[in-house]
């Protein structure tokens, strides 16, 4: 089960972190990295909304102040997502998605809505108790075995990775965006602003399918 | 790969016209021609194309690459026999462009179609609890892999049934008019793909036709093996009938409704699968 997401098609090694691309997470790179672009170069939309009590409707504004610090915390999502996907190292991809929970509660928290600023609160709540399992599974991961690398920790001679560390491992990720804490975030996903909020989503989506392939790697 | 994409493309928009034709004459409609799909993409190739005044102009017809771009990597992937994992991400994906499509658009009918499209991603769940039934047998996802071992243990659909039905309502949440397709449900006008026409329009049709034949292909290559071109194309329009059977004679269900059934059937699989790893 060594070849999950494909057979490496090359590492780049930091020193002892060492960061491998396989087809699986070189597609998964490729598209957090063309979302990125998106928010790098595209304005946001006017969204268009009912006025209640009157046959009308208006177009919701986002000032240029809001604009630039969501803009930039959709960029730091993106850049941890990108991290996320293509890290060799067990700690490593848990500081990641710590990020992308903390870039996510920072996308959304700038938009001047009760509703949606209430929903990111909650969500910032679930997201900082889902670090705790996190942390703990990487602990885990390497008071048992020694290491932190995937690659050796996927190779038949590594001692096994405990079922409990796996099982922490996807609980966290789940508390920093993944389903079913992940409907948390039905009110941020209609905030205005398409391409910071899509970095959300896009974000809990890479990271759940990046936790697939390294808990069947662990 | 040229030639397998547009052919992909083709076929998959004439499944989805014979989809509409046979859920027509199941509700004893005359229905459109089956070549209707084809003609619709076409005709929006030619159309005026602009962007409208309030959308966000590059997520909006940037998505519309992304989703091309996406389903080319899909096809590729199972021609070259690659990872399952890869369709699994790819399929997940989908919900993304259908999100993007819908926000960026600035329309309330778009952002709601979006909106319920990401919160139904519940429906991928059973996605996965059937890519880990077929791990526990193959022992591998690589698509050749699995190919192969059926070639010697048989087709995996009588070893791991449940597991292909699983996959079989994934499919099926992603057919047109279907019990799940509440992302482009009437209230909503055309949902998520509301203020997309013209060449934008064209671009997601050819979306669609690539994700109907890649995900048809896929069931048949990882559940019932490999076969003859013929009798995977033929296998693919049988598979393709017995869906349009489930959507006409389902309701559509409410956006409730559809995410609870989504959720109980994961829940289920997600039983049988602890109960698969238990036995073996």
């Amino acid at each position: 089960m060594n070849e999950i997401g494909g057979v490496p098609l090359f590492f780049l090694e930091f020193g002892d972190i060492v960061t491998y691309f396989s087809p699986f997470t070189l597609t998964l790179f490729l598209l957090a990295l063309v979302f990125t672009v998106f928010v790098v170069v595209s304005r946001p939309e006017r969204q268009i909304d009912i006025a209640f009590g009157a046959d009308a409707f208006f177009a919701k504004e986002i000032s240029l102040p809001e604009l630039r610090f969501r803009r930039f915390m959709a960029i730091a999502c993106g850049l941890a997502c990108m991290g996320a996907m293509v890290t060799g190292d067990v700690f490593d991809f848990t500081l990641f998605v710590s990020l992308v929970g903390i870039c996510n509660v920072g996308i959304v928290a700038a938009v001047r809505t009760y509703h949606v600023r209430d929903a990111a609160y909650q969500y910032g709540l679930v997201a900082l108790a889902g670090t705790v399992p996190l942390f703990s599974a990487a602990a885990m991961v390497a008071a048992t075995t020694g290491t932190l690398s995937m690659l050796e920790l996927a190779s038949p001679a590594a001692p096994p990775v405990p079922l409990i560390a796996r099982a922490l491992l996807v609980l966290g990720v789940m508390g920093e965006g993944m389903a079913p804490f992940y409907a948390a975030k039905a009110e941020m996903f209609r905030a205005p602003g398409a391409p910071y909020v899509i970095m959300c989503s896009l974000s809990s989506l890479l990271i759940f399918l990046r936790v697939t392939e390294v808990v069947l790697l662990l | 790969m040229i030639a397998e994409l547009l052919f992909g493309t083709a076929f998959g928009l004439l499944l989805l016209g014979i989809h509409r034709k046979v859920i027509a004459r199941i509700q004893r409609r005359p229905g459109p021609p089956v070549w209707q799909e084809i003609l619709h993409m076409l005709k929006f190739s030619f159309k005026t194309t602009w962007v409208p005044a309030t959308a966000s102009a590059v997520l909006f017809v940037g998505v519309v690459l992304v989703a091309i771009g996406i389903w080319t990597a899909a096809l590729f992937v199972v021609l070259s026999g690659e990872s399952l994992l890869i369709i699994f991400g790819i399929y997940m994906l989908h919900k993304i462009v259908e999100h993007g499509f819908g926000l960026s658009s600035g329309s309330p009918y778009g952002k709601f179609g979006g909106v319920r499209s990401v919160i139904s991603a519940a429906s991928e769940i059973p996605l996965f609890v059937s890519i880990a039934g077929i791990a526990l047998f193959t022992h591998s996802l690589m698509i050749s892999d699995i190919v192969a071992y059926q070639e010697v243990h048989g087709p995996l659909l009588l070893t791991v049934p449940l597991a292909g039905l699983a996959m079989y309502l994934v499919v099926l949440s992603k057919m047109p008019f279907g019990p799940f397709s509440i992302v482009e449900s009437k209230e909503l006008v055309s949902g998520y793909k509301t203020e997309h026409f013209g060449v934008w329009r064209a671009g997601l049709e050819v979306c669609n036709g690539l994700k109907t034949y890649v995900l048809l292909t896929t069931f048949l290559l990882v559940f019932v093996g490999n076969m003859p071109f013929l009798l995977l194309l033929a296998g693919m329009l049988v598979l393709t009938v017995s869906l349009s059977f489930a959507c006409a004679l389902c309701p559509m269900l409410s956006p409730y409704d559809s995410v609870t059934v989504q959720t109980i059937v994961a829940g289920l699989m997600l039983a049988y699968v602890s109960v698969l790893v238990v036995v073996s």
